[in-house]
């Protein structure tokens, strides 16, 4: 059940070329998010004023050595989550984000190198299912007991609001998908065409949602990351420099 | 000087909603990060500064007397008990000052919620809740016994 590949029973009724052109308009979708974001918020204009603040304050240049120690830093402390300081929730982004990428990567193979082909290497639909199985245990983990607003706040498990765009689109895609892909052998089409539609429409939400979402978090947060290393490692950080003292 | 959270910082732990004494600090519903709802209502007591594990907390003082261009930066760093503050002047000048944040480990202070509740007839009782063990007076410095001249001990 787990072992086809999901998309190819799409090939009875949609043209190899409509699946592909739907994954090219998504991923437009989410750069023209992620530009529109970045310009309607300021965001990107703010981030290039402290960067050249930043420049003219530095007390000494990087080498370039130096600096692509700090990328490859910054891209350690990304690959594991390292900028929640709670364990549970960086346990649950770790879930999100690495199932994120299984589901993104194996759908784009899928439907690029193996559309109409019923002898689809088992493991791209396992590791399909493995993706959407990590984002739906992460992403509801968070939706009901990790939410700050929740946790902290006094807000209801089910109170929704625009913050839950991202978040609920993913569980709304994944767990469709997962379902749609279940049934596709047990059900007749016609349940399998309702959970497809179901799939298609959280998808299509979670990618051109962008724009209202916090989506683009995942393109800036690195950047915004690497920026405030090089700042410390330049001497323009406004933060204090750690104490060599100790009080204990 | 009442607080601000830079929200590019703040990874949404909830610390500050937690222990700010004003419940001023709250989550905002859009982008799910904290924020100070009302700076009029701050009393300035940085404890959400402190309690920040991100350093996402600053100060900003009412631009009628403290104009704007100026930076006030805190560092904490709970394992050597210090709170560093960095003071960026709108002409350049920095100062920096360094404090001991507490006398004991950070974390070691139980909450309420760790005691056992109160028995019903405490509320008779003229001390507080857990009181006289949660008060530590074994472990106070004492002086020692006044003898008057002449005298006795008491």
């Amino acid at each position: 059940m787990f072992t086809s590949n999901p998309f190819f029973v799409l090939t009875d009724f949609l043209p190899v070329f409509a699946m592909q052109a739907y994954i090219i308009l998504m991923l437009v979708a989410v750069v023209a998010g992620t530009l529109l974001d970045t310009t309607h918020k300021g965001s990107a204009l703010f981030f290039a004023r402290r960067r050249e603040e930043a420049k003219a304050a530095a007390q000494r240049q990087l080498s370039g050595l130096e600096t692509a120690s700090l990328a490859a830093r910054t891209l350690a402390e990304a690959a594991v989550s390292g900028e929640f300081c709670k364990w549970k929730r960086r346990v649950s982004h770790l879930l999100m984000m690495y199932g994120f990428l299984l589901y993104v990567m194996t759908t784009i193979v899928m439907v690029f190198v193996y559309p109409a082909d019923a002898q689809t290497p088992i493991i791209l639909p396992l590791l399909w299912d493995l993706g959407a199985l990590m984002i739906l245990a992460g992403a509801l983990w968070f939706f009901f007991f990790l939410r700050v607003n929740v946790v902290h706040d006094g807000d209801s498990p089910f109170h929704v609001g625009r913050a839950d765009l991202f978040v609920g689109s993913l569980i709304g895609s994944t767990a469709f998908a997962l379902i749609w892909h279940a049934v596709q052998t047990v059900a007749n089409p016609a349940v399998g065409l309702l959970f497809f539609s179901l799939y298609l429409f959280f998808t299509t939400l979670l990618f051109v949602s962008v724009f209202w979402s916090k989506f683009a978090h995942m393109f800036y947060k690195p950047v915004v990351a690497f920026q405030r290393r090089v700042e410390e490692a330049d001497g323009s950080s406004d933060l204090p420099a750690p104490s060599r003292d100790s009080m204990r | 000087m009442p607080t601000y959270t830079d929200m590019t910082r703040c990874d949404g732990c909830g610390e500050c909603v937690d222990i700010c004494p004003s419940d001023i600090m709250h989550i905002d519903p859009v982008y799910r990060r904290s924020y100070n709802i009302e700076p009029n209502f701050c009393w300035e007591c940085y404890s959400c500064v402190k309690a920040c594990p991100q350093h996402a907390i600053d100060v900003r003082g009412y631009a009628d007397f403290a104009p704007l261009g100026h930076k006030v930066r805190v560092l904490r760093e709970e394992a050597k008990g210090i709170i560093s503050w960095k003071i960026r002047f709108r002409d350049g000048r920095e100062k920096a000052f360094t404090f001991p944040i507490r006398t004991t480990p950070w974390g070691s202070i139980r909450p309420p919620s760790d005691y056992e509740a109160p028995a019903a007839n405490s509320l008779g009782s003229q001390l507080l809740a857990h009181e006289p063990d949660a008060l530590k007076v074994e472990t106070l410095p004492t002086l020692p016994a006044f003898r008057e001249e002449g005298g006795a001990l008491p």
